[in-house]
């Protein structure tokens, strides 16, 4: 019996269309993503890797959930949908029998429908290399356990326990919204998952409750290098076992209930109980012959219409809110908004004030996914409402213009989509309040929710409308929408098709800052916004021409309707709907292409490919050098205008004749510059020749320059923004928080950085692979220019700046006067000591907090914090970090070359914190609007503003070559000394966190490396190895010798080259420094760190203490040590058998310092040399030891930094 | 005010052909459609109701393009299809109200009084603060009915109405529909003959999309009169019969078969006359045309 059924449900799913499209949906999105390489995979991982294989697998699973919604939630349900119930239930079947075989021939169908993905890929994969938008190497053999293994294990799992819970709460409830509310509050349960993966401490967890196994896949293969992902498949950990034992158990429980559970009387009766109350009193009324149905009078007028719209649309919108489970998904999606704000933005593991700019964000991002389902799900429930109760036959004879139906239909989705918006202010409201903080500005939540995301929502509506308008199977109609966005969304990602032009419902990104609040982005948003909804207004009105009334769903009929809606009217609104949108379209166009040169990705490189074709000829051609400058600059924020003078002497310092000075813009940018004049020498130079894709001028001197000649060169240029661009935020002038570098104006010469670097697109326009930017060591050009401006070396500095009344503007050097002209507000600066060519011009509405920090020899600094006037929040902890760290530098490395330091704020735009000689520009995200409330969170401000004070000295007193590995000197000194700062003042275990954060970058970035991980010596580019992995190895190194020995060799290297001249010093001074202050015990550690890539796995497998007497414990350590040296793509190389010198150590209770953090308390720490392998070690302690483990600070680089620590067990004989 | 029907065909896109050059005049008063299962009653009511489109044809009600000005149709229409739901959550009351002023009737007084009256009249008075879902099959229909004449139809469309109902209730729904004002056309379907011979002034019979013949009922069956033969026979021996004479019906009587047959003569001595009645017309006209014989 349960066969006959099974089989029945195949043959019957099998012959619905809509069993079809599901499956032909997923082939598609398979072929697109293996054809055209969209794949998850970084460049140097084939695009068919095992990995890749299994994330697009797991990621389809996920969305698959609507699909396991629509397979799964209707096969009973059709029962009591159809009536068929009345007689199905009667024939001889057992209740087991029937679930069991409606529910395993559904599965069965969902399974098969997924393979429609695999299959796809499959195909897509072997068509992908002969299709050749991916390099065809980049494509590896079949190999089918790659698509069976992660198909059994995420795939098949996911579609199993979604599909249990979606055909048990609909048998058990009979109530479709269920379903969508169980879908809804599952991915919610994933979208919070995805939040706290940010933060280390919650990964273990998340791993283990993700219901779709995303974080766990996620976190297992995190620091997968290139070739792991090429071989590997995910591994079966405990954690993931546990996972989905967790998941599929909660699945099959829920089924397995709802199948002993199940019972066709219960099922089908409700209707029975209420009909035998009233049965009595149906009785005949002897009068009823008598009534006499009144004469009534009807009106059908416009007005009258208008009142029908509105109390119609108000109907269905109470149809809607008043469903339990509607309300349901609004709860938990206010849950999810409060948790992504409680927890959001946080940086290092540091969360934010709940500003209210953060709380508008949390909508951003997955929280759209949500929103968009639901709209499409609503859409689909009010379009098919009358349908589904069998009222479409009487309701669609009623004498309500068609319009007026459909305008009220669309108008309820409006209202919901007003209160989805509002969720945002909800959550945002209530976080704030629960944190303490009551500054809500309404405005902002007005601004952005009401004007910028309502409209959105709005667009989304229309889009499903048209769809569920054009498709009357309502689930087939949820799938196509979703698929859809789902394209567009991988376009935009994975494609890099960017127009938002040519993106349904896309907008510029815009920022909303407390410096500039929504500043310029206004028009940007309001013409794509009308652009998008006239293109959906045409939407909905094609979906109102096929719109089905009545019972008539053939092909020729609904064309018949469609021909008859088409009247006057409807033509006449089409009409303007598509001028709008396409004059709309023409003028974005206009905005984006004309004015603000807007190109594809594939465009941009292409430029940048025919830029070194034709320019690197000028590569390392002899230009003069700056050595003295002087600036007029008058700022006019107010129409984010700037005009800049500037007066360079510049001199040849080469030993060739120079002829003509090379002037490189770059490629046209946002900021759009104009020369109102220009002179060298006093006269206005010739051009000589013109690259105009690349803003590439070469003009002769009039007087070829000989070595050491001096010429005066004089550049007034006016920057300004003209319409808006497709992206980008113009940020360099803005209404409030100027921030304009050196950059402004042209470079001299070549400029080797603005290369092509990646692999794959210089072999396809046809360019050597490069492996390194800069020059080696020992180039001449290289050593004879400066790392951050090639144009000068050492320059004077004054200038003259003004700006809005309400500003203040900020130059290099110290103030000299200050004065208000023409209403307008006019600064002096001039620096008096010397500086690296590398300055900023910025200007905002600033509170000034000045402070002086006095040296142990009686010198003062003047210490000057400029901040947005409510950002008073951690002033002290930027100047307390000032002044720690001018004590230790000032020490350890030799004095400040200035009389002041100044920390300005600027806006939202970037999150980075830069270091120009004695400023410090910190964006206004960046440690401003940190909460710093738990001590035991990281104190990032002072953390980062130790490593950019140490820029004063490293970087711009010790201003290394442009050579490789010269970034080092700067970036991983700066971050060394920020890190010896933040000991002195936090200690050895706020380090350990401070350290794993790094350790995890380090070891996530090499992973998605594109070309191949350099070493500390040669690095040229990688942020991660000069930050992460250089802190890391200084950090260890100073454990290993000693703070001070290790410093006194900094200092000898400070000495020998501060404010050198030229050749410049290069990573190989640097590391002869380093070398001659190691003993050669630790030499092996120099050549791992610097020289090699080396993975440290240290690990303890047990740990046993047994007490002795009451003063004595007996503690005996297994511990694991292995270490390995891998290539650039993560190739292992050899193992090492050589002992290394690592921590050992044993832990009391932890315990609360004096600033309230939680400390780990040694009860013997000692370094030993550890032999690679096994090894058994034993110690002997005069307190209960608690735990205890190898490197149980995080020092080495570990690649599971977590197993190093355990508890200790007690044995007795 | 007449309806016309001209020349109405409708295909439907798996094939089948529901409706063909289907010409009518329907006047006022009650006109009955007969027909077997299937054979396009609910197609061309669907069709007047504005709920379906058609190929070809025209329809006019007075100066009403029926296919055309579905918005002017549904003003004066009222119409209860064959199946139908209702929101469960809703009792009658409000429902009937809601309609009420979907149809235009926005005087609330009037609305009031209309809905108080349909709900007296249609015996769901008590029951007019119950949710649509607790009610009975019958119950569900009557509330059909109401809903069917708010606003003074000048057109009802009813869809076999009685199915369902219990002898009682039946007769009650026929005196209700006759008490309708006398310039309403009111269409209604059925495959019981009797319906349409109490209430029907004038009629037609379709089949396989066709009409096969249509006209007064009594005129119709005075064409039979004095044609049609009974006998009671063997079960055995029908397939002789059918052979030889044109047996239009059979039926059980006191478990014995008894034929009817359709000659201008006495085929012989056993067969006594039959006094004609509409069943008669109905069956002399679909037998031919469908195979299969209800037995």
């Amino acid at each position: 019996m349960f066969k006959e059924i099974f089989l029945f449900e195949l043959k019957y799913r099998l012959k619905r269309p809509a069993t079809w499209a599901y499956f032909s949906m997923l082939l598609v999105f398979g072929l697109i993503f293996s054809i055209s390489g969209d794949v998850p995979a970084s460049e140097k991982a084939f695009v068919n890797s095992p990995l890749s294989i299994a994330r697009m697998i797991n990621v389809v699973s996920i969305f698959g959930i609507m699909l396991a919604s629509a397979i799964m939630g209707v096969p009973v349900y059709r029962d009591l949908e159809h009536k068929t119930m009345n007689y199905y239930f009667t024939y001889p079947i057992t209740e087991k029998g029937y679930i069991l075989g409606r529910f395993l021939g559904s599965m069965f169908i969902l399974f098969m429908v997924s393979l429609g993905f695999n299959l796809g890929l499959i195909l897509g994969f072997e068509i992908g290399p002969f299709v050749g938008i991916i390099e065809p190497e980049r494509y590896t053999s079949l190999n089918l356990w790659h698509y069976i293994q992660p198909t059994l294990l995420i795939g098949w799992t996911n579609f199993f326990f979604a599909g249990c819970i979606f055909f048990s709460l609909v048998n058990l409830t009979k109530n479709i919204m269920l379903a969508y509310a169980g879908g809804a509050i599952l991915f919610i349960i994933y979208l919070v998952g995805l939040t706290l993966l940010d933060d280390i401490e919650f990964r273990k967890t998340v791993s283990l409750f993700d219901p779709f196994c995303y974080a766990t896949q996620i976190n297992i293969t995190r620091y997968w290098t290139p070739v792991e992902q090429n071989t590997l498949t995910v591994p079966l950990t405990k954690t993931l076992i546990w996972n989905r034992l967790i998941w599929v158990g909660l699945g099959l429980i829920i089924f397995l209930y709802t199948l002993f559970k199940f019972d066709f009387i219960k099922f089908a009766n409700y209707k029975f109980k209420a009909q035998k109350k009233d049965l009595n009193l149906d009785k005949a009324n002897p009068n009823a012959a008598l009534i006499k149905i009144p004469q009534v009078s009807q009106v059908f007028s416009n007005s009258l219409n208008f009142k029908l719209l509105f109390s119609l649309a108000f109907l269905e919108f109470k149809n809607i809110v008043r469903d339990h489970f509607f309300k349901a998904i609004l709860i938990a999606a206010v849950v999810f908004l409060i948790f992504d704000a409680f927890y959001g933005a946080p940086l290092y593991g540091t969360p934010s004030l709940p500003l209210t700019y953060y709380m508008l964000e949390v909508k951003n991002f997955n929280f759209v996914v949500l929103i968009f389902i639901l709209i499409v799900f609503m859409t689909g429930e009010v379009i098919h409402r009358e349908h589904t109760v069998h009222y479409n036959q009487i309701f669609g004879a009623l004498p309500i213009p068609n319009r007026l139906i459909y305008a009220s239909k669309f108008l309820a989705i409006v209202m919901i989509c007003f209160i989805l918006v509002n969720l945002v202010l909800v959550s945002g409201v209530i976080t704030q309040t629960a944190k303490g903080y009551f500054n809500y500005e309404f405005q902002k939540y007005f601004t952005d929710l009401y004007l910028i995301e309502f409209p959105r929502y709005i667009i989304y509506t229309l889009l499903a409308f048209f769809i569920h308008s054009l498709v009357t199977k309502k689930f087939l109609g949820h799938v196509i929408t979703i698929a859809i966005w789902a394209t567009l969304f991988a376009l935009n990602s994975f494609a890099d098709i960017d127009n938002n032009l040519y993106l349904y419902g896309y907008t510029p990104r815009y920022i909303v800052s407390d410096m500039n609040g929504f500043g310029h982005f206004g028009p940007a948003l309001f013409w794509f916004l009308f652009y998008w909804l006239s293109f959906g207004g045409v939407l909905l009105l094609i979906g109102y021409l096929f719109w089905k009334r009545g019972t008539d769903s053939g092909r020729k009929a609904r064309w018949q309707i469609a021909k008859e809606r088409l009247n006057i009217k409807t033509i006449g609104a089409l009409i303007v709907l598509f001028v709008a949108f396409l004059g709309s379209g023409i003028f974005i166009n206009y905005n984006t292409k004309t004015l603000n040169n807007y190109r594809t990705e594939k465009q941009q490189i292409a430029q940048t490919a025919a830029y070194e074709k034709q320019l690197s000829k000028y590569h390392q051609l002899p230009q003069p050098k700056v050595i003295d400058v002087k600036v007029v600059a008058d700022l006019f924020p107010e129409n984010r205008t700037s005009k800049i003078k500037t007066t360079m002497l510049m001199v040849n310092m080469s030993n060739v004749t120079i002829d003509s000075l090379h002037l490189n813009w770059g490629q046209e940018a946002l900021l759009k510059k104009a020369i109102n004049s220009f002179t060298i020498g006093g006269f206005t130079p010739v051009l000589g020749k013109r690259y105009d894709n690349f803003g590439y001028e070469i003009y002769a001197f009039k007087k070829p320059l000989k070595p050491n000649d001096t010429i005066e060169m004089i550049l007034d240029v006016t920057g300004s923004y003209k319409g808006f661009p497709n992206e980008g935020y113009g940020s360099e002038i803005v209404y409030n928080g100027t921030f304009i570098n050196n950059d402004f104006f042209p470079s001299f010469g070549y400029d080797i950085s603005k290369e092509l670097t990646s692999d794959k697109d210089r072999k396809k326009h046809n360019l050597p692979i490069k492996d390194y930017i800069f020059p080696d060591q020992n180039n001449p050009w290289g050593k004879d220019n400066l790392l951050f401006n090639k144009d000068g070396d050492y320059i004077n500095f004054e200038g003259v700046v003004s700006t809005a009344p309400d500003q203040i503007a900020i130059m290099p050097g110290y103030l000299q006067k200050e004065w208000t002209a023409n209403g307008r507000r006019y600064f002096s600066y001039k620096m008096k000591e010397k500086l690296d060519y590398f300055y900023n011009i910025s200007s905002a509405s600033y509170k000034v907090h000045n402070d002086v920090w006095h040296g142990a020899s009686g010198e003062e600094i003047n210490i000057e914090i400029f901040h947005h006037p409510s950002h008073t929040y951690n002033i002290d902890r930027f100047v307390k970090s000032v002044k720690n760290s001018l004590d230790y530098f000032t020490k350890y490395y030799g004095p400040y070359q200035y009389k002041q330091i100044r920390v300005l704020e600027f806006p939202r735009y970037d999150t980075f914190a830069q270091s120009f000689p004695n400023t410090v520009p910190y964006a206004e995200s960046f440690g401003w609007v940190g909460d710093f409330s738990d001590p035991d969170d990281l104190d990032y401000v002072y953390t980062v503003t130790a490593h950019e004070v140490a820029h004063q000295w490293w970087g711009h007193q010790i201003t290394p070559s442009m050579t490789r590995g010269a970034n080092q000197i700067s970036e991983s000194m700066a971050e060394y000394c920020s890190l010896m700062v933040m000991k002195e003042e936090y200690g050895i275990d706020a380090m350990q966190k401070f350290l794993k954060e790094e350790l995890d970058r380090y070891l996530t970035d090499r992973a998605n490396e594109s070309k191949f991980e350099k070493t500390l010596l040669n690095n040229d580019t990688q942020t991660y190895v000069w930050y992460r992995k250089g802190g890391l190895i200084l950090y260890a190194l100073q454990d290993y010798i000693g703070e001070s020995q290790l410093n006194s060799g900094f200092k000898a290297y400070a000495d020998a080259t501060k404010f050198s001249e030229s050749p410049f010093t290069t990573s190989i001074e640097w590391y002869d420094y380093i070398k001659s202050v190691t003993p050669d015990s630790i030499h092996y550690y120099l050549e791992d760190s610097f020289e090699k890539i080396t993975l440290y796995s240290n690990k303890t497998t047990e740990a046993k203490y047994k007490k002795i007497n009451d003063n004595t414990y007996e503690v005996t350590l297994q511990v694991e040590s292995k270490k390995e040296y891998f290539g650039g793509n993560g190739e292992l190389l050899t193992t090492s058998s050589d002992p290394n010198l690592l921590d050992i150590a044993i832990f009391d209770h932890d315990e609360k310092n004096k600033k309230g953090m939680t400390v780990k308390k040694p009860l013997l720490i000692k370094k030993l040399w550890v032999k690679p392998g096994k090894s058994t070690l034993t110690f002997t302690t005069n307190k209960l030891p608690i735990k205890a483990g190898i490197d149980p600070y995080n020092k080495m680089i570990d690649m599971i930094p977590d197993d190093n620590l355990i508890p200790l067990e007690e044995v007795t004989d | 005010m007449n309806l016309q029907i001209s020349n109405l065909s409708k295909t439907y896109h798996n094939g089948v052909q529901a409706l063909k050059n289907v010409s009518l005049d329907i006047p006022a008063g009650m006109f009955g459609l007969l027909g077997p299962n299937g054979a396009g009653k609910s197609s061309l009511m669907r069709t007047l109701a504005t709920l379906q489109q058609a190929d070809s044809g025209t329809v006019t009600l007075g100066d009403i393009d029926v296919l055309n000005e579905k918005e002017k149709v549904r003003k004066i229409l009222g119409y209860l299809p064959q199946e139908f739901g209702v929101y469960p959550k809703i009792s009658s009351y409000n429902m009937l109200d809601h309609i009420a002023t979907l149809k235009g009737v926005s005087n609330k007084a009037e609305r009031k009084e209309l809905v108080e009256s349909l709900l007296n009249k249609t015996n769901l008075w008590q029951f007019r603060n119950k949710s649509l879902g607790s009610y009975s099959g019958g119950m569900k229909q009557r509330f059909g009915i109401a809903q069917a004449l708010i606003g003074n139809p000048k057109l009802i469309i009813v869809d076999e109405p009685t199915a369902g109902l219990d002898p009682a209730e039946r007769v009650r729904f026929h005196n209700l529909l006759s008490e309708i004002g006398e310039n309403t056309i009111i269409i209604l379907s059925t495959h019981i003959v009797e319906d349409i011979s109490n209430l029907c002034s004038s009629m037609a019979i379709i089949c396989l999309g066709e009409v096969v013949i249509k006209g007064n009922p009594i005129t119709l069956t005075e064409a039979v009169k004095g044609r049609i033969w009974e006998k009671t026979i063997e079960k055995a021996d029908l397939v002789n019969y059918q052979k030889e004479l044109q047996v239009i019906s059979t039926y059980l009587k006191s478990g014995q078969t008894v034929i009817h047959v359709l000659s201008d003569n006495q085929p012989d001595l056993s067969f006594k006359p039959s006094v004609a009645n509409l069943e008669d017309v109905y069956f002399s006209e679909i037998t031919t045309r469908m195979e299969a014989m209800p037995v």
